[in-house]
């Protein structure tokens, strides 16, 4: 009975591991290499496989059962070309095509290897390019799920682009945020909002309000996403249905307050103060309509109170 | 006895020279252009596994020991072997696009079967470059990029 049970157990073995598969891992383009394999960077630029995973599954995608790294290349001693970027963006990789639209959704100032297309609406200001166009709903769609590439970065401390957010463009949606583990924003200024040129109805040539901000405790300043901040800030366009036009909203929406210790206008109907250092050029605040209603891009609520992001 | 030790010489000088003859015979065979295994031909119309060493010797790398594949994988009509810094390379010419994606399709369940530590398969027109680091020679993969970068080229 022994030799027999011995004898099944040898067939089982010889059998198993002449079936045995390799498992392979997709990739799509560069990435990092987990530590378990030495750590460092792997440079391929073109889908390749590895016998191994990804080291952080919050920092890729997964399109077509293959892994695309969407963080910053930086912490993981990578030494090619580096574009400094400001804020959430559509992933513009010139050799890589994902069949939707795709977004980082890193916070501030980030780095990835890639520089945006000429035609897509970024703007190179401050020392980083802002991503200056609309979202599509799949940015607000999924952002709940890969909003934790923040979380996976918060820990790791290394030299994020300088950026000036002083001179952040008006057309920028994201936010605007002060400092993280290692970082920090290297403004603290408040702008105005920028004039609205309105054609029609729908159509907002102006843009949503210009940077206020920044200072913070670093790490926990993301984190925000209900009420009056503790610092000020703005988080996004107006709230819908509230009709703003530049000036403090009756509730919520607009964030700033209208003191901060560092000066600066912060959303009150004072004429704005001229940046040496750029940002806000244009007239006084705005003033209200009495129509009311934002004439802008449609404004959406996200995420239980997280503000309108657009 | 001397007559018997002649003749045993005399027989093992016979079977020397017989062995020989034989040995010679099959060498000739295996030289590429014989007449019984004619030398597989390069395709036209997509770089060949010369232009493509030819452009990483340019870009500085070291290919080394490549030679012919005979009978050729991977569906391919004509296909070399050799390594670059430690990486095994193996370039295919193909006949048609057809058939360099059956060949890219077989390569990679190859991989499957027979695991890799890395491994990558890019095609430039109807040639098909197959990049495979068993042993962890090229771990940052800056190697099979340069090869990649130079091969896109052509």
């Amino acid at each position: 009975m022994r030799k027999i049970l011995m004898l099944i157990a040898g067939l089982t073995l010889v059998f198993a591991s002449a079936t045995a598969q390799a498992t392979l891992v997709h990739y799509m383009s560069q990435h990092p290499l987990p530590r378990k394999m030495g750590g460092g960077f792997c440079y391929i630029d073109v889908p390749h496989v590895h016998d191994f995973g990804p080291s952080d599954p919050r920092m890729y995608r997964q399109i077509d059962g293959q892994y695309y790294f969407v963080g910053d290349p930086s912490p993981f001693n990578y030494d090619g070309p580096r574009t400094p970027y400001y804020g959430p963006h559509p992933i513009a990789e010139a050799n890589v095509q994902f069949g939707r639209p795709e977004y980082c959704y890193l916070q501030g100032p980030h780095y990835h290897w890639y520089q945006p297309p000429p035609q897509a609406s970024f703007e190179m200001r401050g020392g980083a390019y802002w991503y200056t166009g609309n979202y599509e709903p799949a940015y607000y769609d999924e952002r709940p799920r890969y909003y934790g590439v923040n979380e996976a970065y918060a820990p790791i401390v290394y030299a994020r682009p300088v950026v000036d957010v002083t001179v952040v463009p008006p057309g920028f949606h994201g936010e605007l945020v002060g400092g993280g583990p290692g970082w920090r924003a290297t403004a603290v200024i408040g702008a105005p909002p920028p004039p609205m040129v309105q054609v029609g109805v729908g159509i907002n040539m102006g843009g949503p309000p210009g940077a206020v901000i920044v200072e913070h405790d670093g790490g926990r300043h993301g984190e925000w996403r209900g009420g009056p901040p503790p610092h000020g800030g703005w988080r996004g366009g107006p709230p819908p249905g509230r009709g703003w036009r530049g000036n403090p909203p009756p509730h919520g929406g607009w964030r700033g307050e209208p003191a901060h210790a560092s000066g600066g206008w912060r959303g009150g109907p004072a004429a704005p103060q001229q940046h040496a250092g750029g940002g806000w050029r244009g007239g006084p605040a705005p003033q209200q309509h009495a129509g009311g209603g934002w004439r802008g891009p449609a404004p959406q609520q996200h995420g239980g109170g997280h503000g309108w992001k657009r | 006895m001397e007559a018997l030790r002649s003749t045993v010489r005399a027989f093992a000088t016979r079977l020397a020279l017989v062995v020989a003859i034989a040995a010679g015979g099959a060498c000739s065979k295996g030289k590429p252009g014989a007449a019984a295994a004619p030398a597989a031909a390069h395709v036209e119309g997509t770089p060949h596994t010369d232009d493509v060493l030819d452009a990483w010797k340019s870009a500085g790398l070291k290919p080394e020991g490549f030679a012919a594949l005979t009978p050729a994988p991977w569906v391919a009509t004509y296909c070399e072997k050799g390594s670059v810094s430690g990486v095994d390379t193996t370039i295919c010419e193909y006949a048609d696009d057809g058939a360099v994606d059956r060949g890219q399709q077989q390569l990679k369940a190859e991989w499957e079967r027979a695991g890799v530590h890395t491994g990558v398969a890019i095609r430039t027109k109807r040639t098909l470059l197959s990049a495979v680091d068993h042993q962890l020679s090229d771990p940052n993969g800056k190697t099979i990029n340069q090869l990649i970068q130079a091969f896109r080229k052509l």
